[in-house]
């Protein structure tokens, strides 16, 4: 069954919220397009319309966080993620537990370049005490919204709009810090994470055993050893992600190699440094090789298979 | 509360906030010197840090964390001699307040015009937990150049939150230069009336005006939420600093010029 990522996170939510009443939501006239919506129905107390007004809505977030609440404030990865000096603030300096729930990263369609977020990885990565998760799959979502709910950090999580068929197996548990191998491979490995990452399995499903793939769905904090352990059997190693190459997860791969002295083949795979153009998402997963078929082309030159 | 009393212990905060910034070489004295009063009847009247479920106080104008942390002193609420360590490494004070560090700061505070929306935060949260806290905010009057503070001006008049009071520190000056030399401030009164607030405006050094205010506030009697419009002095208590903005950070008050200043205050 196809479910967007985003309505998982949404439905998800409103099953915690039955349980644990200290979650709240704090939408900034986005809730439907980010599925908050389905919390403000059933819990129209604990839900705050802020209006267009996302530097507001994470002060708001903040206090109530810092009365005890859980809040989950959401709106688009790019307008959120651009109140940085706020977050920096309001949220990080005073290490307070708002889970910022950025939906539209990547190549979200027609509403072009100022909608769609490729860098909010990196400006978010920065911030202290922000702990930065992308779930790659409707189970992996629902496993990342208990996770973020139970927590008090603050938290970054980065919702696809994407449809995503189910391909994580019904065993998976999502562990923060803890990149899952979900395919072994031999020498070659694929690593992404979000709705690319499912792009990546098509494709490495086509090529053939020897690509290993790791979801890459725990961005930071990283536990380094669990990835040096992990790329040891590896020695061409692809990033894949609809974000920046600047400050992603290409980037975080490229810090623990240099840092541990690996002997590794890297090759950072994702937007340039740009914006991205308007089009249907799949005619941009195309222009911008992102596509289960450029993805296989592209892994075939890079592992000479 | 005798006026007297208070007027003295104003003057205590002052010396204190000339002390401990002489003893870091560096600080805001002008913008701590105007909201001695403010900030002293405040947390004196209105915030009971020994309670664990209290009413909160944000300084949204996180620069004058030098006269918040000498009222904390004067009320006996800081280690001996901590007021010496300020601006250093692994002090509570912090060159802006830090949550982290101080837990009797209700937010940490610096890059301006976020406070007002951590106290709609705040309220919100009390009115979930319906243990009705009262929130009050202090704001610079530079400071609400920031458009965030009208994004939670705008929240506030919509949802009558009248549990949070909100004051201006009216000291005409900003970092540079005049407010009037910066931007200034059109029908600023109106401004706020507008969004749906009660406003009144009293002299910001006046301790009768500013406990009336806060008395009545704590009983529930303004209708509204309330904007209190403060004329202050920048620099207030110390004649060469007042209305001077070379005192706005200083750097480097030197043992000459410290020594006049207290003198003044004694």
């Amino acid at each position: 069954m196809n479910l967007s990522i985003r309505e998982a996170f949404g439905k998800e939510l409103v099953k915690l919220g039955k349980k644990n009443k200290k979650i709240v939501a704090v939408s900034c006239d986005l809730k439907d397009a980010c599925k908050l919506s389905f919390f403000f129905e059933k819990f129209p107390k604990r839900s705050f319309e802020v209006g267009i007004a996302e530097a507001n809505a994470v002060g708001i977030a903040a206090g109530l966080s810092m009365s005890g609440f859980r809040p989950f404030l959401a709106s688009f990865a790019s307008f959120i993620t651009g109140k940085n000096v706020e977050i920096r603030t309001s949220v990080s300096y005073n290490k307070c537990g708002v889970v910022i729930v950025g939906t539209h990263g990547g190549l979200i369609g027609p509403d072009g370049a100022t909608q769609s977020s490729v860098q909010d990885i990196a400006v978010m990565r920065s911030l202290p005490y922000f702990e930065i998760i992308q779930p790659s799959s409707p189970l992996e979502t629902k496993q990342v919204v208990n996770y973020s709910a139970a927590s008090k950090k603050p938290i970054y999580l980065r919702i696809a709009r994407n449809d995503v068929t189910e391909f994580l197996p019904k065993n998976y548990k999502f562990k923060i810090g803890f990149p899952s191998l979900i395919k072994k491979g031999k020498k070659n490995l694929v690593i992404s994470s979000g709705p690319t990452l499912s792009n990546c399995v098509t494709a490495v499903n086509k090529i053939g055993k020897n690509v290993g793939i790791l979801n890459f769905s725990s961005i930071k904090p990283v536990n380094e050893k669990h990835i040096i352990k992990t790329l040891k059997n590896y020695t061409n190693i692809i990033t894949v992600e609809d974000h920046s190459i600047i400050g992603g997860v290409g980037s975080i791969i490229a810090e623990i190699i240099a840092k541990n002295r690996l002997m590794k083949k890297l090759k950072i795979h994702g937007i340039k440094d740009d914006f991205v153009d308007s089009d249907t998402p799949s005619s941009l997963e195309k222009h911008y090789k992102l596509d289960p078929l450029s993805l296989e082309k592209i892994f075939k030159v890079f592992f000479k298979i | 509360m005798t006026d007297n009393n208070a007027k003295l212990c104003c003057r205590n905060i002052r010396k204190k906030i000339l002390f401990s910034i002489y003893h870091a070489r560096s600080g805001h004295i002008g913008p701590s010197l105007s909201v001695v009063e403010l900030i002293y009847l405040i947390l004196k009247l209105g915030v009971n840090f020994k309670k664990k479920d209290r009413n909160k106080f944000i300084l949204s104008k996180g620069h004058a964390a030098p006269a918040f942390y000498a009222v904390l002193d004067e009320l006996n609420l800081l280690k001996k001699n901590e007021l010496k360590s300020l601006r250093k490494i692994n002090s509570r004070l912090q060159g802006h307040p830090d949550k982290k560090k101080l837990n009797l700061v209700d937010t940490g505070s610096g890059a301006l015009g976020q406070g007002l929306s951590i106290s709609i935060g705040y309220t919100l949260g009390s009115r979930l937990l319906n243990t009705k806290n009262k929130i009050f905010c202090l704001l610079g009057d530079g400071e609400i150049q920031e458009g965030q503070i009208w994004e939670a001006a705008m929240y506030i008049g919509a949802h009558n939150l009248k549990n949070i009071i909100t004051f201006i520190d009216g000291n005409k000056f900003q970092n540079e230069r005049s407010i009037d030399e910066t931007l200034p401030e059109k029908n600023l009164i109106n401004k706020w009336k507008s969004f749906g607030f009660q406003t009144i405006s009293i002299d910001g050094h006046s301790i009768p005006s500013i406990e009336k205010i806060i008395k009545l506030f704590l009983k529930n009697k303004y209708k509204k939420p309330l904007l209190v419009y403060c004329n202050t002095i920048k620099g207030k208590g110390v004649s060469f600093m007042e209305n001077n903005n070379k005192y706005h950070s200083v750097k480097d008050l030197s043992e000459e010029y410290y020594k006049k200043a207290i003198l003044e205050l004694n």
